[in-house]
């Protein structure tokens, strides 16, 4: 199904699927343990760091290693629409009670509120992370070929969490399928997914209420067929993940290495 | 072999082929789901040796969960299975399976696996072969089914007719004796539903597997068929070789069924040129065989 079934602001599995097999890059030829090293260290930096400069600086380093992948750039301004309002609507308040030399005062029925440059630096800072953790993710899913991912799941989360990512991996594009078919049922005749919902709204909710009805029906088809070809509730993976490189690992450690020197002598703007 | 019926309340059984090994026999088994409707009842069939035995029936009369009773999935009710002479209630599963395997209607139910290659691989590996014996069984089966270049492809990126190929290879991989598929040309455009047809007779004759189908594709049941069983209501009551049963109009109608259109229009052709039919073809070929010496029969 293509993403503008739904928006073109929510990302589109059938799309990244595509890059993840398709792409012949470097960085799908790097294991994908090595990514996965590197999306973690990525994490656990934005969690301690507070640091708008080690904020931006990584977020060069993601968006050049995104570019560098020849994924679609305008793809991912399409898909950061949705991450940067949903930070914009938990910072919207917090900006206006950061200490710090006020930028911009506003008074409202008498109360007099500040725009701190400590404010602004916080707001950035937030929705630098939340852009660094969608960038490096895309990046981890669209440059990593599913059975990999999958066989990583499989060695990493426990049974039976590893089965559910397997299977709801393969279902969701027959659920978004599914769901894109009652879609244009509904467009085909009249109806539009803001129209419906306002106007159709019962309606509405019958048509995705009948997509897990039918997804529940498929879920004991799919069991039934599983069940015939011997499966007892254990799904062996018969995939081997590439284990990383010399090379890789040398170049982890000197990213691990690059981003501590960042965040232990980077002054922090505004000594926050 | 002639055309064989049964009524609800007979107690014999339909006896199949009586020159070939019985496989699996179906002893008047019944069975009713939980919401009490009646899937099959008094139900008498046997599936023999190397041959492609064809269930054809509306829609709802029941083949699918005689389909789903071969391999277990489903238990009677009443009455016994035999698979290779053990008791379905009595043999493992994992022997059963072995023995038989099921084709569902819709592959993409049937594919859940990362990769092709991980999905059919997945049945050998439960049936506890070792990987590397379940990756040469799984690249045999695929390059059976003419396959061979979809192994890493991911399920929601093959076709329609790729991820029925590759549903059939999932299952021959287990190397079982007997392949049961339901409705296996259903939503496949013609080239691929020929495809699936030349795959059907390849596993028969290059294999010796016996295949039963569950169809009510009347001209793709003339073609590949040994034997024809006719389903209505739960049970199987007629039976007899498709030049038979599909030259037998008041028995398809009996079923439910249309004729396959070659023998619709071979009768149809002799009733308005006023001859008598001299044959029962089944295919093209055939057809136009009979036709020339019918029309030769004619002038003379």
């Amino acid at each position: 199904m293509s993403s503008t079934m739904l928006s073109q602001h929510i990302p589109d599995p059938d799309l990244i699927t595509m890059y993840a097999e398709n792409q012949a890059t470097v960085f799908s030829r790097i294991s994908p343990w090595t990514k996965l090293a590197a999306l973690i260290l990525v994490i656990l930096v934005l969690t301690l760091t507070r640091n708008l400069v080690v904020c931006l600086l990584l977020y060069s380093v993601v968006l050049a290693l995104y570019t560098a992948a020849r994924l679609p750039f305008q793809k991912l301004v399409a898909w950061y629409a949705l991450p940067v309002i949903f930070v914009i609507s938990l910072v919207g308040l917090l900006i206006w009670t950061e200490p710090g030399t006020p930028l911009l005062t506003v008074t409202v029925s008498g109360l007099t509120l500040s725009l701190t440059d400590n404010g602004v630096v916080l707001a950035l800072t937030l929705i630098l992370k939340a852009l660094i953790s969608i960038t490096i993710s895309l990046f981890l899913l669209m440059t990593t070929r599913y059975h990999h991912l999958s066989a990583m799941a499989g060695r990493l989360f426990p049974s039976p969490l590893d089965q559910i990512f397997l299977m709801a991996y393969r279902f969701l594009f027959l659920t978004l399928a599914m769901t894109g078919s009652m879609l244009k049922a509904v467009r085909s005749r009249g109806g539009g997914l803001v129209h419906s919902i306002r106007v159709q709204s019962k309606l509405f909710a019958e048509v995705f209420a009948l997509v897990f009805i039918r997804s529940f029906e498929r879920a004991e088809r799919v069991q039934k067929a599983m069940v015939s070809r011997g499966y007892s509730g254990t799904i062996t993976a018969g995939t081997e993940v590439p284990n990383p490189r010399a090379g890789e690992i040398g170049v982890l450690v000197v990213f691990a290495a690059a981003i501590g020197v960042m965040v232990l002598f980077v002054p922090v703007p505004g000594g926050i | 072999m002639a055309i064989i019926r049964r009524n609800p309340d007979d107690k014999f059984c339909l006896p199949g082929d009586a020159k070939k090994e019985v496989l699996i026999h179906v002893d008047c088994a019944s069975h009713s789901y939980p919401d009490g409707s009646v899937g099959i009842h008094n139900m008498c069939f046997s599936v023999m040796k190397n041959e492609v035995v064809t269930l054809c029936g509306p829609n709802g009369s029941g083949k699918s969960t005689l389909i789903e009773h071969l391999n277990g999935l489903l238990v009677p009710s009443v009455g016994e299975i035999t698979v290779k002479g053990k008791s379905l209630l009595t043999t493992k599963k994992a022997e059963l399976w072995k023995e038989v395997g099921v084709v569902f209607q819709r592959s993409d139910d049937q594919l859940f696996a990362p990769t092709v290659i991980d999905d059919v691989m997945f049945g050998p590996l439960n049936l506890g072969m070792p990987q590397e014996e379940a990756r040469s069984a799984a690249l045999e089966a695929l390059e059976a089914v003419g396959a061979q270049g979809l192994i890493q492809k991911l399920p929601n990126h093959l076709s329609g007719g790729q991820k029925r190929l590759v549903s059939i290879a999932g299952i021959l991989a287990m190397r079982p004796g007997v392949i049961a598929l339901d409705e296996p040309t259903s939503d496949l455009d013609p080239v691929h539903a020929e495809m699936i047809e030349h795959l059907i007779v390849g596993l028969k004759q290059r294999y010796g597997i016996s295949i039963v189908i569950a169809t009510h594709d009347m001209d793709f049941a003339a073609r590949i068929s040994d034997r024809i069983c006719l389903v209505r209501n739960g049970m199987v009551f007629a039976e007899g070789s498709p030049s038979e049963v599909f030259y037998d109009p008041p028995l398809i109608a009996e079923a439910g069924l249309k004729l396959p259109h070659i023998a619709r229009f071979y009768l149809e052709w002799c009733t308005a040129n006023g001859v008598r039919p001299s044959g029962a073809p089944l295919t093209i070929t055939d057809l136009f065989t009979l036709l020339k010496q019918d029309a030769h029969r004619m002038q003379g």
